[in-house]
């Protein structure tokens, strides 16, 4: 009986200490900074960013423009075609034309935004878009097929969009 | 509120399909080479019928065509 006692006594001294000592690694750590969100911006054929630590991304969802940072709230939000920004630490903020996919905030700080093409806005040609939106606009008010009316409407969508941000 | 391409009976993927397509080509002319390139496929099928070989058609423009 004693001897239990004296045993258990031991074991109960032992736990703590042995617990304070030994490294730890939390789920917090795995995650990487806590004031940063780990980016992936992927398209079918290239990943642009693949898990970097950025400071803020401002997408353009089909609800509404909105800012993600660290520990957002985890949501899946649909894009329109339109300018993503991405804020990194001491290299400012890079800026790329989406054409339209999904950007999904998983629970702890991954950003995972996937779209069939992305380009940096200085690969855009301001000619190319003001030609195109013509021809759009020609197509959409014309007397074609329902099947091009509709295609010229979403094209002006994705042009108009681009022109503004081209300027 | 429905978008206006699922109103008109369009899918998301072809939705998607006619906005980069819109994308590629309002790319400066370096980058939309390369972009346009990427999309490049010469597969072309045929439907065999009693033992026969019937019209070989291209892949791409069967699918631009539906």
């Amino acid at each position: 009986m004693n001897s239990f006692r004296a045993a258990s006594r031991i074991a109960l001294r032992a736990k703590p200490t042995g617990a304070l000592l030994a490294p730890r690694r939390n789920y917090a750590e795995a995650a990487g900074p806590a004031d940063k969100i780990r980016l992936s911006l992927t398209l079918p054929h290239q990943s642009i960013y693949k898990t970097s630590d950025v400071i803020q991304v401002n997408i353009p969802a089909e609800s509404g423009d909105m800012g993600i940072l660290a520990n957002h709230v985890p949501s899946i939000e649909q894009l329109r075609p339109g300018v993503i920004d991405i804020i990194e630490e001491g290299a400012g903020s890079k800026q790329f034309f989406l054409s339209g996919g999904f950007a999904v905030v998983q629970p702890d700080s991954q950003l995972s935004i996937n779209a069939v093409e992305a380009f940096p806005l200085e690969d855009f040609s301001p000619e190319a878009v003001r030609a195109q939106l013509a021809e759009a606009q020609r197509i959409a008010n014309g007397s074609g097929t329902e099947q091009d009316i509709v295609e010229a409407k979403i094209e002006l969508e994705v042009l108009e969009t681009l022109q503004a941000a081209l300027k | 509120m429905v978008a206006a391409w699922k109103a008109a009976g369009l899918t998301y993927n072809k939705y998607l399909s006619i906005a980069a397509r819109v994308v590629r080509r309002s790319l400066k002319e370096q980058p939309r080479l390369a972009a346009e390139r990427r999309g490049d496929m010469q597969l072309k099928f045929a439907k065999w019928d009693g033992g026969k070989q019937g019209e070989v058609k291209s892949l791409a423009k069967e699918s631009v065509e539906q």
